[in-house]
């Protein structure tokens, strides 16, 4: 594929979309929030628009190669997505008159029931009693979030043209993928941007559905087949509890807005006080369905095999956007427990198993991520480790808030949104980087093949069971593929948490505020405090060893020698997101990112967050902290690094240039000796890694021993007793009708005879009846 | 003038022997003769009240029914022509193939 002409003239179609924001705002005279509402609904026109003329032009030369196949109208419609997202985050910082801390819109009410209630003896209709809106909720989290996801979609929608349009497996069914892709930016958009639980639980489903069609988009293969359905049912399980948990606020409340809920949420409907117990059990029920959705331990399973869809897929939807959902309905639940205002005291318990779940998460993705094989399945593990760092420090968050102490809280908080922020970017690109990577051995190895089948007549595919996923076969792309090393290798750094680069500073702040929160309140919070320190070391093994054995060292196969970067569409993501994780994250850091997305009384970004952050992550008042920072910073940048670099580390074959950008980090890989390690490769252990730490093997056992007996179960109920009544049914009337058959012996005068008896009969009746 | 109840007696005569008729007889259209004995009883009755009660309505009903009763006649005649057509019979002993 050395298909490089210049493809920019495509992108015309799309600036009617971009100019829609600057006519809004100029000639029509809207506010940005206003316009909040075009966010979703362009997509939704968009995403039937793209699917019937898909339909209507499938093969079409036009249809494919001008307008990718739909691509061209989902990347404009996201496109106008982001800038209206744009619009709203700078009227917001420059604290446009038209925001308070938080901000609703609410255009019409959707739904009112009216609710009959007893008082005494009489019954009364009790009007307008379930009001429900469409509405916007904007704070400073949604923002964050709603910027994260259009652009993010924006940017993977391009890189999504150069990525499934060239690949001949994914021809004429492409506006199926687009037609998903912007009805899944709908379901995100939308439930960042909801204004009630209920409307978030409908964008919710409408994303796990999402997931489901795109995971299964190769549906011809059975595995993709398989985890679709793994993904959507294990999902399913959390999402049955978050409606249980939504049904348990109602009652609390007696209202599912926003708005009215976080008025106080410490008096429920009809003014009386919340109990803690009641409270607990709804909370406790939406972060099982957070859980579900954000692939945590017990339901994490189907991630790992959710990267059977198409690369882009796993970069939006289980990287970068859908995975954070979860997190997003955890910092919704802020405002309940922060007793600074009117929160309910004493739901440290709930904060604390946040806080276990993700310590537990994180340690145990990593360790499965050490001896992962496939480039995306580490990538894959690494996001559920890295989610549940945020969930850790949300559980932190909470319990500081809970006991009073809001500053701390609030700093925590802050970082993880912040973190989350770090992560989704870089691991987006992460995952893009990892696409190009395949896509450009998948097409090598097509090459490779070509030119074998040019020279032999051998009919025997050999080629079948290729995977370019396997990072086996790599090795010394480096020098191939410039630009997908360097993104790679500045998104494993802010994912290592590599000082003064993106993840760092949001890492730290959780770390640091999980240990304060072990040290001063809570000694229960060891474990988890313990867990994503050791993580951060691991994370710093599994990220360096991934770099590594994909671009360092010599080449593993003959394929890596075909491998051209050369794709269009591809490298533009990957330069934007590389200068984002790059700077970005220590830019906004620099400018108090953390206080600001955590507290909501902190006004606005300023300068005089320097000096406190970079005292608070290099150099704490207390001393423990100190250590525990320091600590971090040793295992994470310097111990699992070398060790990695010890394993797969190695210079590329001789007279073969890297790119300075990354040469430096394949040389100094290295200078650090190296070490056997079969031996432990061979061991149990690494055998249960590779295992999945039998998790999939134990549900799939509990399912046989439970579910299986039970389907079968309900199997012969409906075969014997439902069927079975039917049956009786049917063969009692046909026995009937065999009798009632007698009498029409087809002679006309037995008809006769009937038809004057009856008559008679009649008549008589009649007779009888008027005497 | 002949009492209307005599004529009423002669309508019950004649529907009685066209009942008669149309149950024991075979002949298709012995059968369809018996028919219309029947309906020119009822007619007969129909008659009687109109004389009766110095009342023309029954007159007008007459006249309808001796006029429908002879379309009837013509799509009867018609059955019996396609019947014997595809049996070859007009026997409604033979003609059964409605049984069971």
């Amino acid at each position: 594929m050395s298909d490089t002409k210049n493809e920019w003239g495509l992108l015309v179609p799309i600036i009617p979309f971009l100019l829609v924001v600057p006519y809004l705002k100029f000639l029509a005279g809207w506010e940005s929030v206003e316009a909040a509402f075009l966010i979703v609904v362009v997509p939704l026109l968009t995403f039937p628009v793209i699917l019937i003329l898909g339909q209507l032009y499938n093969g079409n030369e036009t249809w494919k190669n001008r307008y990718k196949e739909g691509g061209i109208f989902g990347l404009g419609a996201l496109a106008l997505a982001l800038s209206i997202t744009i619009w709203i985050i700078y009227d917001y910082i420059a604290g446009s008159a038209h925001f308070e801390a938080h901000s609703v819109v609410n255009p019409f009410s959707w739904l009112t029931f009216d609710v009959i209630e007893q008082s005494g003896t009489q019954w009364e209709v009790n009007t307008g009693f379930a009001d429900i809106g469409v509405g916007v909720w904007i704070d400073s989290v949604t923002l964050m979030l709603l910027f994260v996801a259009t652009f993010l979609c924006f940017l993977i929608c391009w890189f999504s043209l150069g990525y499934m349009n060239t690949d001949k497996i994914n021809e004429d069914s492409n506006h199926r993928f687009y037609g998903v892709f912007v009805l899944f930016a709908i379901g995100m958009f939308g439930m960042v941007l909801a204004d009630n639980f209920l409307w978030l639980f409908i964008f919710w489903e409408i994303m796990g559905l999402c997931s489901y069609l795109l995971i299964g988009f190769y549906y011809w293969k059975e595995s993709a087949a398989y985890a679709a359905k793994k993904a959507f049912l294990t999902t399913r399980v959390g999402d049955v509890f978050l409606m249980v948990g939504l049904l348990i606020l109602y009652d609390i409340y007696g209202s599912l807005e926003f708005a009215v809920i976080f008025e106080d949420p410490s008096t429920g409907v009809g003014g009386a006080l919340v109990d803690s117990g009641e409270l607990f059990w709804a909370l406790l029920m939406l972060f099982i369905g957070a859980v579900g959705k954000s692939a945590q331990f017990p339901l994490h399973v189907w991630l790992p095999d959710a990267m059977e869809g198409p690369t882009p897929v796993s970069a939006l939807i289980h990287a970068a956007t859908m995975v954070n959902a979860g997190l997003y309905l955890v910092v919704r639940m802020v405002p309940f427990v922060d007793v600074h205002v009117n929160g309910v005291a004493g739901l440290e318990d709930f904060a604390l198993i946040v806080a276990w779940i993700g310590g537990i998460t994180a340690f145990m993705a990593a360790a499965i991520a050490l001896v992962q094989n496939d480039i995306k399945k580490v990538l894959a593990y690494s996001t559920m480790s890295q989610l549940a760092y945020i969930f850790t420090g949300l559980g932190a968050g909470l319990l500081f808030l809970n006991i009073g102490e809001h500053h701390a809280g609030y700093f925590v908080i802050g970082a993880s949104m912040f973190h989350l922020f770090n992560h989704a970017m870089a691991k987006g690109m992460l995952f893009m980087a990892s696409g190009s990577v395949i896509h450009e051995v998948h097409h090598a190895h097509d090459h490779v093949r070509e030119l074998s089948e040019k020279y032999s007549t051998n009919e025997g595919d050999d080629h079948g069971d290729f995977d370019p996923q396997d990072m086996r076969i790599m090795g010394g792309l480096a020098s191939r593929m410039p630009v997908t090393a360097t993104a790679m290798m500045f998104g494993s750094m802010s994912i290592i948490g590599i000082p003064l680069i993106g993840g760092f500073w949001s890492k730290e702040g959780i770390i640091a505020e999980t240990w304060k929160a072990c040290l001063d309140e809570e000694p229960l919070m060891f474990v988890p405090a313990l867990l994503i320190l050791a993580t951060a070391g691991m994370t710093g093994f599994y990220m360096t060893r991934m770099w590594l054995m994909t671009f360092a060292g010599p080449p593993k196969s003959e394929v890596v020698g075909h491998v051209h970067e050369a794709t269009p569409w591809i490298k533009e993501p990957l330069i934007i997101l590389s200068i984002i994780t790059a700077i970005g994250g220590f830019a906004l850091a620099l400018f108090g990112a953390a206080e600001y997305l955590g507290d909501p009384e902190y006004d606005h970004l300023s300068f005089h967050g320097i000096l406190d952050t970079l005292e608070h992550a290099f150099l704490p008042e207390d001393i423990n902290l100190r250590l525990v920072g320091w600590t971090t910073i040793l295992i994470a940048m310097v111990i699992g690094p070398v060790m990695a670099s010890r394993i797969h580390g190695g210079r590329l074959i001789d007279g073969v240039e890297a790119s300075p950008l990354v040469s430096w980090l394949v040389n100094l890989s290295s200078r650090f000796g190296s070490q056997d390690v079969s031996e432990l490769a061979d061991s149990q252990l690494a055998e249960a890694l590779q295992r999945r730490l039998y998790f999939d093997d134990l549900y799939e056992i509990i399912l046989a021993k439970t579910t299986t007996p039970l389907a079968e179960l309900s199997a012969w109920f409906d075969k014997n007793v439902i069927d079975g009544v039917i049956k009786q049914i049917e063969s009692n009337s046909s026995a009937g009708s065999l009798q009632v058959r007698r009498i029409t012996t087809g002679s006309a005068r037995d008809y006769i005879l009937m038809a004057a008896v009856g008559m008679l009969s009649i008549f008589a009746l009649v007779w009888g009846v008027g005497a | 003038m002949i009492e209307a109840s005599w004529i009423a007696g002669l309508g019950v005569i004649l529907f009685s022997i066209g009942l008669l008729g149309a149950f024991t007889r075979k002949n298709a259209i012995v059968v369809l003769m018996c028919i219309e004995v029947m309906l020119n009883a009822a007619n007969l009755n129909f008659v009687a009240g109109a004389s009766h009660y110095s009342d023309v309505d029954g007159w007008v009903f007459t006249a309808i029914a001796i006029a429908i009763a002879a379309a009837e006649v013509a799509i009867g005649l018609a059955i019996l022509l396609s019947l014997y057509s595809t049996q070859e019979t007009i026997s409604l002993d033979e003609a059964n193939i409605l049984r069971n």
